[in-house]
């Protein structure tokens, strides 16, 4: 008898506590009485540190008080090899920040922005998936920019930067003479952040600025891999390392260490996206030298910006708090604080209407952005290779293969030819 | 002493007290409770998702791909012609041989320095099983710092004349090692604990009989203590074998696969690799299913003869 109530006080006790787990939370769960509660997937790097990301949901929140986020750290770089793991495992977080929308968008988990809700922006067609907009074009970033040491340039007897892919070479040269490393460069678990601008820059002047619609053609398959234009880039690339301008030692340098390097003087040229100016202007990564920066200079001498205009938030269409997530994501974006935040901890141009950088940005910033502005009126600025998102990227997968591929260039692997073709066979497979 | 034996019982002797056959039900019942939880949760866990993944393997599974279709056993087919799997089913192949060998080797030795009574002893057990307890993913950052170009290493071998160090991490011919050497180093502390477990459980009497027999050190090792260890040494080989096989973490952390294309990237770094950047899904399904089917083989093939060897001894 005594087993029979057991049982039963065993069994009631289990049915309340499974009716408590499941009682409705029409707020949206979590977050507070009636507050709509949203996850939002961030990053963190060097400049975007967890006090950066929390300052700057809380200025949403407050203007919101109804909306409650729950952030989101990606344990790498690799933040959309994140989220894919994240949507496969039915966590897909409502809000995500820079992350590519390719495969999300065309298999219906990104919310497509309309016209209307892109008003404020400045290029609101850019990276476009079938002709629709998933992540908000809300900044530009220039990849790369050329910081340069200006102390080991002068100890190298250089006076200015160069103009000319064989004035840069001509440096390098002089550099290595001196027993100065001319490039910083990493590699490791980041190696698509660590060196990809480095051959982003190659690739600019030396594939984009002949044909700015290289990548749509080569889905369209009307170029390759490995044809000429691609395989005499990627030798550019290998020829850095075979001639000791890059030192292939720094492939074990992950991002944050490769940024350390170049501001401890380990070298004198660091490629690298504009956010870099952020870590330069700020006091606590300031370097003791000057800091000067130019684009990677063409054979002949044209201005060519590779830039990349997207890295915007991202909304899923299946979020349980659609309109509370659009509204966090557009408040966030368009946030004048928030905006300005981002030029000074990440470097950001913001492409949004009407916008002017604060008076008081610190000078790599200013440069850089003058530079770019100069840039466009020039009618120089071109894609980034490697860092394109939706039509105007690469299938997914082959960035991946692209990033290991610069290994293979630089520690000579392979040669130029064979990593055209390996990336051919890799599109293939991802087609 | 009386000894007070019970008769055989016998079909011929008084009649026998019918037996009272105890009930079914409560035994059912026990089976049940007891059996059941364990039973549930592994084929929750294990067995379902390893069903699952069978089935995933062949389709052409991609989550942000056309609508999934069955492909038979093509995945299957493709797998043994694709260049990336074949290399990395070499790069496992020896990164597990190196943490099989080198953990077993220096874990034997340092358990013998070890079998000794007294603190510093106990200090030092400890101290060599801390690795074991670390997230492989701190181990993997305190490593890729000690192994870079300006790391600890490569400073000390500066400091001694070497100007051009390695490149334990950039160089392809030994980023796969280095990646093995701090698998090794990881999974030592579980092997030393794991022999001196088999070293104080060999009675001190076979020693002192052979030492008395005039056995000496290198004798009473290969006559006594080696064929006594033979447990120990099949618990570590296996555990070593199915770390090194299903080696992860570490590479994701250390050199995301590279230098270059696949030069460290193994079995189970390829599959999330295409599963989740590629998001060929199906086809990292078959991947998994070959990987464990390789490992069960292996895991069995080991336990067998290892085991064969323990009787024999």
């Amino acid at each position: 008898m005594k087993r029979i109530i057991a049982l039963g006080a065993s069994a009631m006790l289990a049915f309340a506590a499974m009716t408590g787990c499941s009682v409705k939370d029409d707020s949206g769960g979590g977050g507070g009485k009636g507050k709509k509660q949203i996850t939002f997937l961030v990053f963190e790097t060097p400049n975007m540190t967890p006090q950066v990301w929390d300052a700057a949901i809380k200025r949403v929140t407050d203007r919101y008080p109804d909306i409650s986020v729950k952030k989101l750290v990606s344990p790498t770089q690799d933040r959309t090899a994140y989220a894919k793991q994240l949507l496969t495992s039915g966590q897909f977080p409502d809000v995500m920040v820079a992350i590519s929308p390719a495969g999300f968008a065309e298999s219906g988990n990104l919310y497509a922005w309309q016209p209307n809700e892109l008003k404020d922006f400045t290029y609101p067609n850019n990276g476009a998936v079938n002709g629709k907009i998933y992540q908000l074009p809300a900044n530009t970033q220039t990849i790369p920019v050329v910081y340069y040491n200006k102390s080991l340039f002068a100890k190298a007897g250089i006076a200015s930067p160069p103009k000319t892919y064989a004035e840069m070479m001509s440096d390098a040269d002089k550099l290595k003479a001196k027993g100065i490393t001319p490039f910083v460069v990493g590699g490791g678990k980041d190696i698509h952040d660590a060196l990809g601008p480095t051959f982003a820059g190659i690739l600019g002047t030396d594939l984009y600025a002949k044909n700015p619609d290289w990548m749509h053609d080569r889905r369209a398959g009307k170029v390759k891999f490995a044809g000429p234009d691609y395989v005499k880039a990627a030798g550019k690339l290998a020829d850095l390392a075979s001639k000791g301008y890059i030192d292939k030692r720094m492939l074990s340098q992950d991002y944050a260490a490769t940024q350390s390097a170049f501001l401890a003087g380990k070298g004198a040229m660091y490629a690298m996206g504009n956010w870099f100016a952020a870590a330069a202007d700020d006091p606590k990564s300031k370097p003791p030298f000057d800091i000067g920066q130019f684009f990677w200079p063409s054979d002949d001498g044209k201005p060519v910006v590779p830039a990349f205009t997207g890295g915007g938030l991202l909304v899923s269409s299946h979020a349980k708090n659609l309109e509370a997530a659009k509204k966090f994501a557009l408040a966030y974006q368009l946030d004048k604080t928030n905006l300005d935040a981002s030029t000074k901890n990440d470097g950001l141009f913001p492409a949004i209407k009407g916008y002017t950088p604060p008076a008081n940005s610190g000078p790599a910033f200013r440069t850089g952005y003058d530079l770019f502005k100069q840039a466009e009126t020039q009618h120089a600025v071109v894609p980034a290779f490697g860092f394109e998102a939706g039509d105007d990227g690469m299938l997914p997968g082959v960035v991946d293969k692209w990033s290991t591929s610069m290994g293979d260039l630089v520690t000579g692997r392979k040669s130029a030819a064979d990593v055209g073709k390996f990336l051919d066979s890799e599109w293939q497979k991802a087609s | 002493m009386a000894v007070d034996v019970a008769r055989p019982p016998t079909r011929t002797g008084s009649p026998a007290v019918p037996r009272r056959r105890r009930p079914v039900w409560p035994r059912v019942w026990h089976f049940l409770s007891f059996g059941a939880p364990g039973v549930l949760v592994y084929v929750c866990f294990v067995l379902a998702p390893i069903a699952v993944s069978v089935g995933y393997s062949l389709t052409n599974y991609n989550p942000f791909g056309p609508k999934t279709r069955f492909v038979g056993l093509s995945n299957y087919k493709q797998l043994f012609t694709d260049s990336e799997f074949l290399t990395s089913l070499k790069v496992t192949t020896i990164l597990t041989l190196i943490v099989v060998i080198v953990p077993n080797v220096f874990g034997l030795a340092v358990a013998l320095l070890l079998d000794r009574r007294g603190w510093l002893y106990n200090a030092l057990r400890s101290v060599f099983f801390t690795p074991v307890v670390l997230s492989s993913v701190v181990v993997s950052i305190i490593w890729t710092r000690l192994l870079a170009d300006d790391g600890l290493i490569n400073q000390a071998l500066r400091g001694v004349g070497f100007s051009h160090p390695p490149g334990w991490l950039s160089d392809p011919s030994y980023a796969l090692y280095s990646v093995g050497a701090i698998l090794s180093w990881q999974m030592l502390g579980f092997c030393v604990v794991v022999y001196l477990a088999g070293l104080q459980g060999i009675p001190q009497e076979l020693h002192e009989a052979a030492e008395i027999d005039g056995a000496g050190p290198m004798e009473r090792f290969r006559k006594i203590t080696w064929p006594l260890l033979a447990p120990a040494l099949t618990i570590n080989t296996i555990v070593m074998l199915i770390t090194g096989f299903k080696a992860f973490d570490h590479i994701q952390v250390i050199t995301n696969g590279g230098p270059g294309t696949g030069t460290t990237a193994t079995i189970a770094f390829n599959v999330l690799q295409t599963g989740f950047n590629a998001n060929r899904e199906g086809y990292a399904s078959a991947m998994a299913i070959v990987m464990l089917v390789i490992v069960a083989v292996a895991a069995a093939v080991a336990l067998r003869i290892l085991q064969k060897r323990e009787v024999s001894m």
